[in-house]
């Protein structure tokens, strides 16, 4: 079953053009999404999140339009990104406690366990995190709240081996608990062992959307790692 | 509503914003134009916009499972909050003024404007002035704080249009003392207040119209 739809998702800038973006996130299943910088990715992730008003296309979730039914979504869903930090100079404590008065389904047991696990202090604020803990801090609020749908955005940038094989295994946890997640990330060998689904972007148009096996088998040559297929591919465009 | 509040106060919040509705005190200054008073309050507000832009609060909030409006919705509740904390001070030294205080010599020799009624819609209307040039004009980026340059010039023309109104033959009356011509004073606060709900209510539906457009 589908969770999240994109049909004909456009929208123009003055240099670039998302381009018809349709794509479906099946649910329980891990969709790695992938494509080099400004290939649309992250413009495709606001569309999602309503943070940008596309030019035409429709968004659903859970068979509701995003336009009109915002609210009711975004008490489903859950977003994390590992390059921005919300209020820098307040600590975790603080924002958490402003931040579950928003959600009715916020589970304050979930919130200690993932607190526990990602070895986030609570007193601490976002300003005094490293990069790496920043990407926790925010998936820690995604988390809390029993979110259906994931939307990562590079989640496992500025992490170490260690914490990026915890997150994985996570994942993969939270898959077999039915959580739909959509993970756009640059490093491919992330989604080589957690993804189900591949979709590639390339200059604003999605280029393919398939199983991973799928996506290894046909677009892939002998014992190429999906990293190698990625980089021949935007070889292949460019030439 | 209640956690949209709760958000602005506890985590978008400048602490100058609460500390800056102190400057309501200037309604007791003689010799002083004391609607600067209502500036300083939205001083404050704006260093409340300020600190929000940096901890990227308005991209923050648009996440939270709230509409987009309701974004716009929580800014201006926390700013009307603030500027009506402000007019309450302003409003019980004006009462001050206008009772106790009204035959004080510093206030009698003040050649400046009277805290009066008059002055109470005066100060609304510069509220009005902030909600409608700034905080309207902030949503159409959700970023660009220079809308805060237009306030200025438009307050202070204000202020000193609201100083010299009185020197006006005629318009004597609307420096009145104590409870002097009050049906005219008690008609300029409702003037103010009338204003004061306008503006800000056109500036709300044009900030939602604005923001519901704008990419974050």
């Amino acid at each position: 079953m589908d969770i999240v739809t994109l049909k004909g998702v456009c929208k123009s800038y003055s240099a670039f053009r998302l381009n018809n973006i349709s794509f479906s996130l099946e649910s329980g299943k891990i969709t790695g999404f992938i494509g080099r910088n400004g290939a649309g990715k992250t413009t495709t992730i606001k569309s999602m999140l309503n943070l940008i008003h596309t030019d035409c296309g429709e968004i659903c979730y859970f068979g509701l339009p995003l336009t009109g039914h915002e609210s009711e979504i975004k008490q489903r869903i859950g977003y994390s990104t590992g390059t921005v930090s919300w209020y820098p100079r307040k600590t975790i404590r603080q924002i958490m406690d402003v931040t579950r008065r928003f959600y009715r389904n916020w589970d304050e047991n979930a919130c200690r366990r993932y607190m526990e696990l990602f070895a986030l202090d609570e007193r601490k604020k976002p300003m005094e995190l490293s990069e790496g803990m920043k990407v926790k801090c925010n998936l820690l609020f995604a988390l809390s709240h029993g979110a259906e749908v994931l939307i990562l955005d590079e989640p496992t940038s500025g992490l170490d081996p260690f914490s990026r094989d915890e997150l994985l295994e996570l994942f993969k946890k939270l898959k077999e608990n039915g959580v739909t997640i959509l993970f756009s990330t640059h490093i491919t060998s992330d989604l080589e062992r957690c993804a189900d689904n591949i979709i590639y972007i390339s200059h604003g148009a999605i280029k393919a959307d398939c199983r991973k096996t799928d996506f290894m088998q046909n677009y892939g040559k002998s014992d190429e790692t999906l990293e190698e297929i990625f980089l021949r591919l935007e070889r292949e465009a460019i030439a | 509503m209640n956690a949209l509040l709760q958000k602005e106060i506890r985590l978008s919040s400048s602490v100058l914003t609460y500390f800056f509705i102190a400057a309501a005190v200037m309604t007791l200054f003689p010799g002083y134009p004391i609607l600067c008073g209502v500036f300083f309050v939205t001083l404050g507000i704006f260093q409340s916009f300020q600190n929000a832009r940096e901890a990227n609060d308005i991209v923050y909030s648009a996440l939270l499972p709230v509409a987009k409006t309701d974004v716009v919705k929580g800014k201006y509740l926390f700013s009307v909050m603030i500027e009506m904390f402000g007019f309450l001070i302003m409003a019980l030294l004006t009462i001050l003024r206008m009772t106790v205080l009204s035959d004080a010599q510093p206030y009698r020799q003040n050649a400046l404007m009277n805290a009066n009624l008059f002055f109470l819609g005066m100060a609304l209307v510069i509220f009005g002035l902030f909600n409608l040039i700034f905080i309207g004009g902030f949503f159409k980026t959700a970023y660009k704080l220079s809308p805060f340059i237009n306030y200025i010039i438009a307050a202070f023309l204000t202020i000193v249009a609201a100083e010299a109104v009185h020197h006006i033959p005629g318009l004597e009356a609307l420096n009145a003392f104590g409870f002097d011509c009050f049906p005219l004073q008690i008609s300029m606060l409702l003037g103010g207040f009338a204003i004061y709900i306008l503006l800000t209510g056109v500036s709300y539906k044009t900030a939602c119209a604005r923001f519901e457009k704008i990419d974050l």
